[in-house]
């Protein structure tokens, strides 16, 4: 599906002095330098797998995905996908792909939702009755029937995504790219989305690369993980293996009775977080300790509650953000 | 191949229709589109040319009677409803403000978009004009022949034309401006003073209005108007001609800057 071999992008940038002399310098001086953005990228996606690129803001996902679906052109290296070199933008590539922005609408705001369904119904040329059927089904899925004739202005953040989400889906594209599909939605939205998402994605065998800040969207979408830092591939595995990372390690939450001594030794070795009023711990502890720690706290602490997961990916990031010496 | 140009017939329809509901969203909006111009004829070039005739205290000017004066700014405010699209003028903010990034990935390309939303406006412009035109006529201040319309329409298409694709290549310089709009009032006001849109060519001194058959600003305007009044004494040949050679030049220019501009494209704010 997307096969790129040393793929690099650098971008353009302007440098401009501060203040008004400055920018009567810069009238007749300008002063430019390159910033790599992605940087002799390898990236192997096949069909049917749902894959999460991830990395802080500035790492280089967005233009890895801008490159994918050809809205920018790579500064060097190569890169195909669906058997196509996307910035050359044949007609046969876009009908294929579909892209999600969460930040930006592709809808048109000043009509109802349905006029541009049926506008993209004659882009992707989708005979009649297949569209009908697979709007129908979309419509039904996202449970958004009595909203299809409302001004796209005048849907609510969660409503208006949905929508997004037919506009792109109409066409049953091959490939899928979700860029922050959940950014700005509420907990209850956000779910509904990522459920839909998945639903859609075992039915048909899309093949799914999703961008997001929210890890609940990368875990429950991903099985596998490719991580960006300054434009670099620092992981490309299975969201398991990504989450062992940092050890075979537990999240624990621990709630008290009343405020505990915050600075005792038990806590010290596994990455205490603790809520402001002493009340409740949340800890990192290695699966070779778990027990004798547990052990300890149940014995030295009013322990009003304790629960145990899998360390969250959410945890993973940011302590592999902190710690990147372990990559 | 049939079914090909079938298909592509049908995005071209789809994307005239949805403009149409776009441009009527807004009533109060499009009202005065509409209805702007013909404020601004009786506000201001009526009262202007009025104004002169009486202070001069002539009947004529350059071979123009008072009326005849006021029959050409008519046909020049049906030529400007009929020729000048606003496509374009969102181009440059859509460009640095990467929201031509969706239509990237449509399979319908960006020139087609913009040329048939430009048609979808022009359909509207055209019921507009033949309304205005109507009224102007009943009241009798213009005089209608049906070949000087057919001639006058079609010439007034090719402006259009002109116009569109001139407007899509100051746009698409927002691949390397920040701003294009500078650019569009330089042109417009250029044209406005050289297609005689402000005064008859006549008024011109004669080696300019000689030099500026050969550009495409007197074609803009006066032509038009000229041929809608069944007074053009010139080759309407040569003026196809020449409107032809410009718009392709400018079609060709707008190539070279679209494939440039593409490259350089960075898709900002996604």
């Amino acid at each position: 599906m997307i096969h790129a071999t040393a793929l690099s992008k650098n971008f353009r940038v302007y440098h401009k002095a501060p203040g008004f002399w400055g920018s009567v310098r810069s009238f007749w001086q300008r002063q430019y330098s390159d910033k790599p953005a992605v940087k002799a990228f390898d990236l192997e996606i096949g069909k049917g797998e749902r894959v999460g690129l991830l990395g802080p803001n500035g790492a280089g996902k967005t233009t890895l995905m801008k490159m994918f679906t050809g809205i920018i052109v790579p500064s060097s290296g190569q890169l195909s996908v669906l058997g196509h070199q996307p910035h050359a933008r044949s007609r046969d590539f876009r009908l294929r792909i579909a892209l999600v922005m969460g930040q930006k609408s592709q809808l048109w705001w000043d009509i109802p939702a349905m006029d541009s369904f049926v506008l993209l119904q004659r882009y992707y040329e989708i005979e009649e009755s297949t569209f009908r059927r697979r709007l129908n089904a979309l419509v039904s899925l996202l449970d958004v029937a009595p909203l299809l004739q409302v001004h796209v202005r005048k849907l609510s953040l969660g409503e208006r995504m949905k929508m997004e989400l037919i506009a792109c889906l109409l066409h049953q594209p091959e490939l899928l790219f979700l860029d922050e599909p959940t950014i700005g939605l509420d907990l209850v939205a956000q779910r509904k989305i990522r459920e839909f998402i998945l639903e859609w994605q075992r039915e048909y065998g899309t093949t799914v690369l999703l961008t997001s800040h929210y890890m609940a969207d990368v875990d429950a979408l991903c099985e596998r993980i490719v991580l960006v830092l300054n434009g670099q591939k620092r992981f490309d595995g299975g969201i398991r293996s990504f989450e062992s990372l940092l050890g075979r390690q537990k999240y624990v939450s621990v709630s008290f009775e009343q405020p505990v001594d915050t600075q005792s030794a038990v806590w010290q070795p596994h990455d205490p977080q603790w809520q402001a009023d002493g009340l409740q711990v949340e800890l990192r502890i290695d699966e070779a300790v778990l027990r004798e720690t547990a052990m300890a706290i149940f014995r030295d602490f009013p322990v009003q509650s304790f629960s145990m997961e899998k360390l969250p990916i959410e945890r993973v990031m940011h302590q592999l953000l902190q710690e990147t010496e372990v990559l | 191949m049939a079914g090909t140009l079938k298909a592509e017939w049908h995005k071209w329809w789809a994307t005239v229709v949805i403009n149409w509901r776009r441009l009527l969203a807004y009533k109060l909006n499009f009202l005065l589109l509409v209805i702007g111009p013909v404020l601004v004829f009786f506000f201001i070039r009526y009262q202007v040319w009025a104004g002169i005739y009486r202070l001069e205290g002539v009947d004529t000017l350059q071979g123009y009677t008072f009326e005849q004066m006021l029959a050409y700014q008519v046909w020049v405010m049906i030529v400007g409803f009929l020729a000048l699209g606003f496509n374009g003028m969102n181009l440059a903010e859509e460009i640095r403000l990467g929201r031509i990034s969706s239509y990237l990935l449509y399979p319908f390309g960006f020139w087609p978009f913009q040329m048939a939303s430009f048609l979808a406006f022009q359909g509207l412009q055209l019921l507009v004009a033949t309304v205005t035109l109507l009224a102007v006529w009943a009241m009798g201040w213009v005089q209608l022949q049906p070949l000087a319309l057919l001639q006058g329409f079609s010439l007034a298409a090719c402006v259009g034309l002109f116009w569109f694709q001139a407007n899509f290549v100051i746009g698409i310089l927002a691949f390397w401006l920040e701003e294009t709009w500078v650019l569009r009032v330089m042109l417009v006001t250029l044209s406005q003073f050289f297609s005689g849109a402000l005064i008859p060519l006549e008024l011109f001194p004669k080696a300019l209005a000689q030099a500026l058959h050969w550009l495409p600003f007197p074609y803009l305007t006066y032509m038009p108007v000229k041929v809608f009044m069944g007074t053009y004494t010139g080759s309407l040949w040569q003026a196809f001609a020449v409107l032809l050679l410009w718009t392709l030049l400018v079609f060709g220019l707008a190539r070279v800057v679209w494939r440039q501009g593409i490259h350089n494209y960075t898709g900002a704010g996604i």
